[in-house]
């Protein structure tokens, strides 16, 4: 029989509560070490031009000035700064499109050199003094635009002009047969825009070169292990003599730096080599805007064959993607738009085409969601217009197609575990469904309108890409224990999550571990925080690395109490024979006593993970003021299949997180570029984040479906938060004033401009 | 180059100060604007000189009928303020959506007429509450009305190298009077206004016997619109009317594009939304 959990599924007090409520927790902003000079970088006015010449020489000669880098004295060595370029598998190439610094600039904002100086004041100074000649190239903007045969090439591509990696092709079934079979056939395009991490630390990065050339970093990376890689590779060192570590904390990320955080670490790195003393390199929050990776934009075209009765017979997917100037994750992110926009719901047929396409503006990259919220705007929207087009609720014609444990589906894992219709239930019933439609009044001017999307999402990257994870747990002579584990903490709870499940296996207290995290040279090998993989993943390998520790432990103490391995049993630090209760002693005792004879109990978990699916429905209930086209979301419904909740606090605050970023992606939330190639919305001031005061009452359900293959049955719960909730409050405003809207954000002016039209 | 920062603790210490650097002094209050100006080498000066801890301009007073708000009152302690949210709603609303809390606790009431921007919120409150600004210098003090204040954007009438806004005073509401401040923002703080309208409406039986609506950002500087006031006097105001005044409002004012807060056509059809809403609004706590 089961035991009941006495460690995980607790809202534990979080192991970096007090440090970070007391300001004491150090981030990568914080370091200062003896000798540290500050690192400024010279970005690009232009969006393509080639550098026909540069001279530093009045900037090397400003007092202060330790080093100038430019294309000429830095490494030629071509990288990507996401992780994509260490665990791509083969036959596919990771795209290594980029040099620390070029002699040609694609966007602007560009890097073209940089300074280290005594000061920051100082190194700004000396960037003014750099004088550059740029001969201006031509220059697209729009994905489109930039396939045909008119536009300028942006790097080599093998696949088609200017398209980054491979194109995707995700197939299943018998399309054209699905659409023959189909009663009506629905086509739609959606235009999504893009949308900024806007994580609360700049990139950030400090580069230390010791006297015999070791080389350590301090960064805001999410990946530490893979970035030791990429590093390693440009400055043509062995890995074992770079350590990249979080000091140890970083302010958040949400993809932005699952890989390098944007050049912060090699232009740090390059300077601290000129120097000889440590450079620290902190983006202000413009250059963190315009010079560090965005969510893709772009278009998403969803043909659905459907029969009479609502059940899909086919559904064919087409993305195209704005990838910027240079790939970063846009080789990849396509692939999880098709793949997670085509498995949420059970369809026979289906077919995804999709792959991003080289433009002059800002690199797109990772962010929570990677390409799913982009794609389940359109499927769910669709699934909206084909529900009203039938006369059948949305509910029902999605209970009628969801996809169910057991079922085929393109992606190359089992479909194992789904909550989602208890979460669809759960979710209908907090938002009051049944009112739907029956809010309005023909004279309001004020409308009301509740609608509902669902989506899925991925618990880490196995198989599309290369995913481990490995862990130590040690017994320490006093019988508490030290996790080591590669995997950072970016304000996700991952030290302490990770340190209950150890808890929970080795059958101790919580307070009694302690944890090792995000340092390549403490820990083994680790791919790191991205893909919502950490507690499942990381967790993985802490559990199998605990239950080894475990094993070893019961070994030795079977011998001390005379009975069998097997029969023993730990609960609260004491390990009891589960025949003879007597027989007893504490895990000190055992792991003293193993000490003074010249043994330590050392666990090791090394671990592919299998993969999960998470599932979640929203809902979303909002008011539009016709009159000025304004958009208010009252409240949202969050209902979560999340497996089990190793912390539901935690699990909560990741969801709540999320929608907010959804509430943004949906209503406000938006970079646009002016058209020479500048950003206008390019900080906090003109980027139009919600604050506090425009989200709603926020309602998270957890619903628990756990999974066979996840810790305690845990699923990915990192991105989830906002997959569906764009779609989800595009159909409330539908349901408020009837009209559909093929593009986000829904604000103010394309509101007010849609109901003009109508009238 | 910046290299003094003084702490004045009088009005007259102040000027002292002022005459002393000779036009390398600049008078700061809540520095909101100022500080970043100053990063931006918008402005420069040798010398700050700080107001905030003059006793005599953090008070909010009300004499003779009239409310003075000193220099050193800042948006938060007049959205606080009771005698404001009874005699003066429209401020307190409208200081109440300036920035955040954080601008709204250091920014000052004073300073955001001083700054000469178009469109900023207590401005626009103040401007239709018939605010007249004190300005005290060397030689003498001068009271300037709010209208006359503006020379153009961000340029201020008060020279704050040589003088002082030392307050900014108008009559309280009196029974039959209402008031309103309404917005448009791209969202719930930190966002500076689509459009902003301030309106005070004072009803003598059931006739407007007077009425000030101010409109912004429409002109270099917040806008009376005059037609719709002079349409609206002696009328016996509904719903009708109130509808035509908005229209005659919006013919005045000429919004511009704005990439990231509007086309100007939506500004336009917007500002009739709003000045409707603010007439209706007045008109309502009026009676």
């Amino acid at each position: 029989m089961k035991k009941d959990y006495t460690v995980v599924g607790k809202n534990i007090r979080k192991l970096d509560a007090i440090e970070k409520a007391m300001g004491a927790a150090t981030f990568t902003t914080d370091i200062k070490l003896p000798g540290m000079l500050y690192g400024k970088v010279l970005r690009s006015p232009y969006p393509h031009a080639r550098i026909v010449k540069i001279d530093t020489s009045k900037a090397e000669a400003l007092p202060g000035v330790k080093a100038v880098a430019t294309y000429l004295n830095t490494p030629r060595v071509k990288f990507n700064t996401s992780a994509t370029s260490t665990f791509t598998i083969p036959p596919l190439q990771p795209v290594e499109d980029q040099y620390v610094f070029d002699s040609v600039v694609r966007y602007v904002g560009d890097e073209v050199a940089a300074v280290a100086a005594t000061s920051k004041k100082v190194a700004e100074e000396a960037l003014e003094l750099i004088e550059v000649e740029y001969e201006l190239l031509p220059t697209v903007f729009d994905p489109l635009a930039a396939m045909k045969e008119e536009a300028p090439s942006l790097h080599h591509c093998e696949a088609g002009k200017n398209v980054p990696g491979e194109k995707i092709h995700i197939e299943m079934g018998d399309i054209e047969l699905g659409f023959a079979e189909a009663d009506y056939v629905f086509e739609h395009t959606f235009k999504l825009p893009v949308q900024k991490q806007a994580q609360m630390e700049t990139q950030a990065a400090v580069a230390q070169v010791s006297v015999d050339g070791k080389v350590t970093v301090w960064s805001t990376t999410q990946t530490p292990h893979p970035s030791r890689r990429i590093l390693a590779t440009i400055f043509g060192l062995p890995y074992s003599k770079v350590r990249v570590l979080n000091p140890p904390y970083i302010g958040g990320g949400f993809g932005v730096r699952i890989g390098l955080s944007a050049k912060a670490e090699p232009i740090a790195l390059a300077l601290a080599m000129l120097a000889k003393q440590p450079v620290k390199v902190v983006y202000d929050r413009k250059e963190d805007f315009i010079a560090s990776d965005t969510r893709h934009s772009g278009y998403v075209t969803v043909k659905t064959g459907v029969k009479k009765d609502g059940t899909f017979t086919a559904r064919k997917i087409m993305g195209i993607l704005n990838s910027g100037a240079y790939c970063s994750w846009s080789a990849e992110t396509p692939g999880v738009l098709g793949a997670m926009g085509l498995s949420i719901y059970y369809c026979p047929n289906q077919m995804y085409d999709g792959h991003s396409v080289y433009t002059n503006t800002t690199p797109a990259g990772a962010m929570r969601g990677f390409g799913n919220p982009q794609g389940m705007f359109a499927v769910d929207s669709q699934v909206d217009i084909i529900a009203e087009e039938l006369g059948m609720d949305p509910m029902e014609i999605r209970r009628k197609n969801i996809m169910r444990p057991g079922l085929p589906w393109v992606l190359p894992y089992p479909c194992q575990s789904s909550g989602l219709e208890e979460c669809m239930d759960l979710g209908a019933k907090a938002i009051v469904w049944d009112q739907r439609g029956k809010q309005n009044q023909d004279s309001d001017t004020i409308r009301r309108g509740i609608g509902m999307a669902i989506g899925t999402h991925v618990s880490n990257a196995w198989p599309f890409c290369g995913d481990y994870s490995n862990a130590y747990v040690t017994v320490q002579q006093d019988g508490s224990i030290q996790v080591a584990s590669g995997v950072p903490d970016m304000g996700t709870g991952t030290i302490t999550t990770l340190s209950q499940m150890a808890a929970e296996v080795m059958g101790i207290a919580f307070g009694q571990v302690g944890i090792t995290f995000a340092d390549t040279e403490s820990t083994p090998f680790e791919i790191g925080s991205h893909a919502s993989r950490t507690c499942y993943a990381s967790g993985t390998a802490v559990v199998a690395a605990a239950q080894d520790a475990r094993k070893q432990v019961f070994e030795y103490a079977a011998n001390m109490l005379e009975v069998t391995p097997g029969e023993l049993d730990i609960e609260n630090g004491i390990i009891y024979s589960t025949l003879t209760q007597e027989k007893n002693i504490s895990l000190g005792q055992v792991a003293m006593e193993a000490h003074l004879r010249g043994q330590q109990f050392i666990g090791v978990g090394r671990i592919i993970p299998q993969n999960a699916p998470p599932y979640l429905a929203h809902f979303a209930e909002v008011e539009v003021d016709t009159e000025t086209g304004k958009v208010r979301v009252t409240k949202m419904v969050a209902a979560h299949d999340v497996g089990k909740a190793i912390h539901p606090l935690i699990v909560e605050g990741q969801l709540e997180g999320g929608l907010a970023m959804g509430i943004g992606y949906a209503l406000s939330e938006e970079i646009k570029y002016d058209d020479r190639g500048r950003q206008l919305n390019n900080g906090f001031h003109k980027y139009m984040l919600p604050t506090a005061m425009d989200i709603p009452e926020l309602e998270a359900i957890i619903v628990e479906a756990e999974d066979p293959t996840g810790p305690f049955g845990a699923k990915g719960v990192g991105e989830t938060g906002l997959v569906a909730t764009a779609a989800a409050i595009a159909n409330a405003v539908y349901d408020a004033i009837g009209i559909r809207f093929f593009e986000i954000p829904l604000t103010e002016e394309r509101v007010y401009r849609a109901l003009k039209e109508r009238k | 180059m910046l290299k003094d920062y003084i702490l004045a603790t009088s009005i007259e210490e102040a000027l002292v100060c002022l005459k002393t650097y000779a036009g390398q002094a600049r008078i700061i209050a809540g520095g909101t604007d100022a500080m970043l100006d100053l990063s931006a080498k918008k402005i420069t000066t040798s010398c700050l000189l700080d107001i905030t801890k003059v006793k005599e301009l953090k008070k909010i007073e009300s004499m003779d009928g009239q409310i003075v708000i000193g220099a050193a009152v800042t948006h938060s302690e007049v959205k606080n303020s009771d005698l404001i949210r009874t005699k003066a709603p429209l401020l307190a609303e409208a200081s109440g959506s300036v920035g955040s809390l954080q601008i709204r606790n250091t920014a000052t009431v004073v300073g955001n007429v001083v700054n000469a921007q178009p469109a900023a919120d207590a401005a626009v409150a103040l401007m239709a509450l018939g605010a007249v600004v004190e300005i005290t210098e060397d030689a003498g003090t001068s009271y300037v009305p709010i209208e006359e204040m503006y020379l153009g954007v961000g340029k201020s009438k008060v020279d704050s190298t040589k003088q002082m806004a030392t307050s900014i005073r108008f009559p309280a509401l009196l029974p039959g009077q209402g008031s309103a401040f309404v917005r448009l923002a791209q969202r719930g703080a930190l966002a500076l206004p689509m459009l902003n309208v301030a309106v005070v409406l004072s009803l003598c039986e059931d006739k407007v016997e007077w009425v000030r609506i101010v409109m912004a950002p429409v002109a270099p500087k917040p806008l009376r619109a005059l037609e719709a006031e002079k349409y609206l006097q002696g009328a016996v105001i509904n719903d009708e009317l109130i509808a035509k005044a908005a229209k005659i409002a919006v013919s005045e004012a000429t919004p511009r594009d704005s990439a990231l807060r509007g086309s100007a056509e939506y500004r336009k059809e917007m500002l009739e939304v709003l000045v409707r809403r603010a007439l209706q609004q007045a008109l309502t706590t009026a009676r």
